[in-house]
């Protein structure tokens, strides 16, 4: 099964955040919470899917001259039916993600899964590969956003999971780490993912 | 297909009219077909803000619960008959237009405060909330404020609740004269003034006008109903 390949590749070995560097910087911003990193990522592995998709039924019709341009018009409008859907089922969540969802359009992984990928293979692989990079890139957001929520929060999809009464405000000797709210903290989060990763991925390790 | 020339300059004109005509068409269905429950959550949110001014919790208790009745006032106070509640919510959505038409929303709370509804410029756009007052018509019994694009940790912290509380229990009335209630620079100084944001002070300006010339407009009604007390 080849096919198997193009879906679980971008989950470790060739995951579209912490090997090929790419989408970082939503990865910055949704990453408080873990509800909009949820929403976030199946917004972002809904559009590379069908993007994949539908450049990969287009690829031998289309003229190469205006290749990114049909490119962006595909993704674009993908994307604006997604924020039309999020605004209409999900509007909390819509309001949080506000603006990033519109810049999922210029996230580097469906330009360049399409352009890389879907262009040069057949509509199912294609299709597999989308689904298999928004995968990764979901997956890489919610380790994240698990981590900034817990310490930043004290909590995991806003369920309560260190006790009220452990807080310094009732009478206990925790508090929550400020700095986990902050964008800087994701950057670095990253980091220790790409460092535990590679350590385990000698082959990803620079000479 | 292999016989087209894909890159004669007629193929590439057709190919783009084709796409940009099928886009189109996909995108105005998507639209028009979620329109009405996007609708519905626009009007959901307003409520609630107007359920968070009066001091409730929303998620616990519903607008039809704390809200009695919506009004229509005109320039000197009086209600608007024939006015529906769909007329007043709409007139929320264009708050400046509804204003200058002399057209007044205003939601009375079952126990007697009211809530304004408040539109204004911050930094970098537009700022909105809503002022609820206690009965004596004196006293702010709450605040919530939002904004489309003040910057994130200075003019942004409008919409917490550390700032939207402090609010709470300032009168805007020095005796019979209005003076609306401010976020000052510096730090409060007496019961009309809150702390404003470090960093924000354009956006508490724009704030400051806002709430000042919201109030404003319903003095004449404010006026009636505080003498009555």
């Amino acid at each position: 099964m080849s096919n198997l390949k193009n879906l679980t590749g971008p989950l470790s070995a060739n995951n579209p955040v912490i090997v090929q560097i790419l989408g970082i910087c939503s990865a910055l911003a949704v990453t408080v919470k873990m509800e909009p990193a949820f929403v976030m990522g199946i917004s972002v592995m809904v559009v590379t899917a069908f993007a994949n998709l539908v450049m990969s039924l287009l690829r031998n019709g289309i003229p190469s001259r205006i290749r990114i341009i049909v490119q962006l018009v595909v993704i674009a409008a993908l994307v604006i039916i997604v924020d039309q859907v999020l605004k209409a089922f999900v509007y909390d969540v819509s309001k949080q993600l506000s603006v990033y969802v519109g810049l999922i359009i210029t996230n580097c992984i469906i330009m360049g899964r399409v352009e890389a990928y879907a262009l040069g293979n057949k509509p199912w692989d294609s299709f597999l590969d989308g689904i298999g990079n928004g995968l990764g890139y979901a997956a890489i957001l919610l380790i994240v956003a698990f981590f900034r929520e817990l310490f930043g929060s004290g909590t995991v999809f806003n369920i309560r999971i260190i006790p009220e009464s452990w807080y310094i405000a009732n009478g206990g000797f925790y508090s929550n780490v400020g700095i986990m709210l902050f964008p800087p903290m994701a950057l670095i989060i990253v980091g220790v993912i790409i460092w535990v990763h590679r350590s385990f991925n000698k082959d990803l390790q620079e000479k | 297909m292999a016989k087209f020339n894909v890159n004669s300059n007629a193929y590439i004109i057709i190919y783009s009219v084709v796409m940009v005509v099928v886009v189109a068409v996909l995108l105005a269905v998507t639209s028009l077909s979620l329109q009405e429950r996007q609708g519905e959550n626009i009007l959901n949110e307003k409520r609630q803000q107007i359920v968070k001014a009066l001091g409730e919790n929303p998620a616990a208790v519903s607008y039809s619960d704390v809200v009695a009745e919506s009004v229509m006032l005109d320039k000197s106070g009086n209600k608007i008959e024939g006015k529906t509640d769909a007329d007043i919510f709409a007139a929320l959505g264009d708050l400046t237009a509804s204003f200058e038409a002399g057209e007044f929303p205003i939601f009375k709370a079952a126990n007697g405060c009211v809530v304004i509804p408040v539109y204004g410029a911050g930094l970098w756009g537009p700022v909105w909330g809503y002022v609820a007052l206690e009965p004596d018509m004196n006293t702010v019994k709450g605040i919530v404020m939002d904004h489309s694009g003040e910057t994130p940790g200075l003019g942004a912290e409008i919409t917490t609740s550390k700032v939207q509380s402090s609010f709470v229990g300032k009168t805007i009335f020095e005796g019979e004269n209005f003076v609306s209630v401010s976020m000052r620079k510096g730090g409060a100084t007496n019961n009309h003034e809150v702390d404003a944001i470090s960093g924000g002070t354009k956006t508490c300006d724009g704030v400051n006008a806002m709430i000042k010339s919201g109030i404003e407009g319903y003095l004449p009604y404010i006026n009636a109903n505080k003498s009555n007390k």
